[in-house]
């Protein structure tokens, strides 16, 4: 709630308060090439580095990052990586929220692509599961930007309104006493980014494009925050089937550093999320 | 007493508030939110008023952070829409583990309420070791920016090098 709050503050006083001292420059952008010297830093201690915190919001990257990340090292086709329309009528609200996860990855990519008429329609497709969540009345607000932004083909504002979108639905889940729920919005959109980028890297393999698919902190934070479901929930048949293949999943981004996966791997790890999509998907 | 240090007193207590987005609140922790109908015309009952001032410090300590966060996004940098917000004390750091890709180019940036002197961000690889990083300070802001050569989990520290007890707010923003 507090976050609304902040917006609707942030909006009324026109973006801010008073500035203190001098934001950086332009010139002060960190690039490969040109660091400073590493300020003197202390390594983090065994203590620190056991109680660091995990949060959705920041530690888990959105899609977005991952695309970013690739779209530097190549130009995919990423038209190439849209799916067919899934069903937007679903009897588990788990697998409802998984659902709109997946969705807002698919907004990612129909962004990447520059589809505003793609991303429209995955909009549309979101606001439909969130009613069926009963979380849709500001999640409709945040839809309409997109229509607007993606009308516009605004599509720096658009990467922000969809994380922004898929945070309108994580909040209002919580607010509904639904917070179990919110992991399985994050795992929805972790896995249908993830099989995009391993699909488009499988298909056209370099060792540098690999390299980024290794996100072994990732997997286990989603699967730890699962397993703290309640058991009722924990239960369903659905989410039994993708604890299963995150431990498969796992096994496939969590290379050592400086090791390189194979293009079979990558494969594998196509494969994998692909199938975990498609059951997340399948009424 | 000044809104935030009362502030910085409550998110200190056992149980007190230290909420991200898209983190469910654990059931037990006191959501810091204006009060109902706070924003009415009728004066405000004293605990309306502290649950304002409340809501107030948190807006105020994210607008800093998210000001700037947007010099980066004007050299094309995304924000992302989480944030971390919670307590901080001189001397004793906050840790925030996250995810990142090689390639892309990040800032961290942090910014503590009234009461803060200083702040520092530091960037750690997946062992807790330093990395090169381009610091950015300005009093009780800070951003520190990197660009990963490998992808996996890395740890953002946050310490107040001097000051009282305040709130801090940690974003991020990447291209």
């Amino acid at each position: 709630m507090y976050l609304r709050t902040c917006a609707a503050a942030l909006l009324i006083f026109g973006g801010g308060i008073a500035l203190r001292g001098e934001t950086p420059a332009p010139s002060a952008m960190p690039s490969a090439t040109a660091v400073e010297p590493v300020p003197a830093t202390a390594p983090l201690t065994k203590e620190e580095l056991e109680s660091a915190t995990r949060i959705d919001s920041l530690t888990i990257p959105s899609p977005g990052e991952l695309m970013a990340a690739l779209s530097k090292e190549a130009k995919p086709n990423w038209q190439g990586q849209y799916r067919q329309p899934i069903p937007t009528t679903f009897a588990s609200r788990a697998q409802i929220a998984m659902n709109i996860g997946g969705l807002i990855a698919d907004g990612y990519i129909a962004l990447e692509a520059a589809d505003s008429q793609q991303v429209k329609n995955i909009g549309k497709d979101v606001i439909t599961l969130a009613k069926s969540l009963a979380v849709s009345e500001n999640v409709i607000a945040r839809g309409n930007s997109i229509f607007e932004f993606a009308e516009n083909n605004e599509w720096s504002a658009l990467k922000e309104e969809l994380e922004a979108t898929q945070n309108e639905v994580k909040l209002a889940l919580e607010e509904q006493r639904d917070g179990d729920l919110v992991w399985l919005v994050t795992l929805g959109g972790w896995v249908r980014g993830t099989e995009a980028v391993s699909s488009w890297i499988a298909a056209n393999y370099t060792p540098q494009s690999a390299k980024l698919l290794r996100q072994p902190a990732v997997v286990e934070l989603i699967r730890s925050r699962i397993l703290r479901l309640p058991e009722r929930m924990r239960n369903d048949e659905l989410l039994e089937e993708v604890l299963e293949k995150l431990d498969e999943i796992e096994r496939l981004v969590s290379f050592p550093e400086g090791t390189t996966p194979t293009q079979e791997q990558v494969r594998e790890l196509r494969d994998l999320t692909g199938k975990l999509v498609a059951r997340i998907s399948q009424k | 007493m000044k809104p935030f240090l009362f502030l910085a007193g409550v998110l200190c207590l056992p149980g007190g508030l230290i909420h991200a987005a898209g983190e469910p609140a654990a059931p037990s922790t006191p959501e810091v939110s204006p009060a109902p109908g706070a924003t009415d015309a009728a004066t405000p009952t004293p605990d309306e008023s502290r649950s304002s001032q409340e809501a107030d410090a948190l807006v105020a300590v994210r607008a800093s952070a998210l000001e700037v966060a947007g010099a980066f996004s004007n050299d094309g940098f995304k924000t992302r829409d989480g944030h971390w917000i919670g307590p901080i004390r001189a001397k004793k750091p906050k840790v925030i583990q996250v995810n990142l890709y090689a390639g892309n180019q990040y800032w961290f940036t942090a910014a503590a309420s009234e009461g803060a002197k200083k702040l520092a961000v530091s960037i750690h690889d997946e062992k807790g070791a330093p990395v090169q990083f381009q610091p950015y300070r300005d009093q009780a802001r800070a951003s520190a920016g990197f660009s990963p050569d490998i992808s996996g989990p890395y740890y953002i520290r946050i310490e107040e090098e001097e000051g009282d007890p305040a709130v801090f707010c940690l974003i991020y923003s990447y291209k």
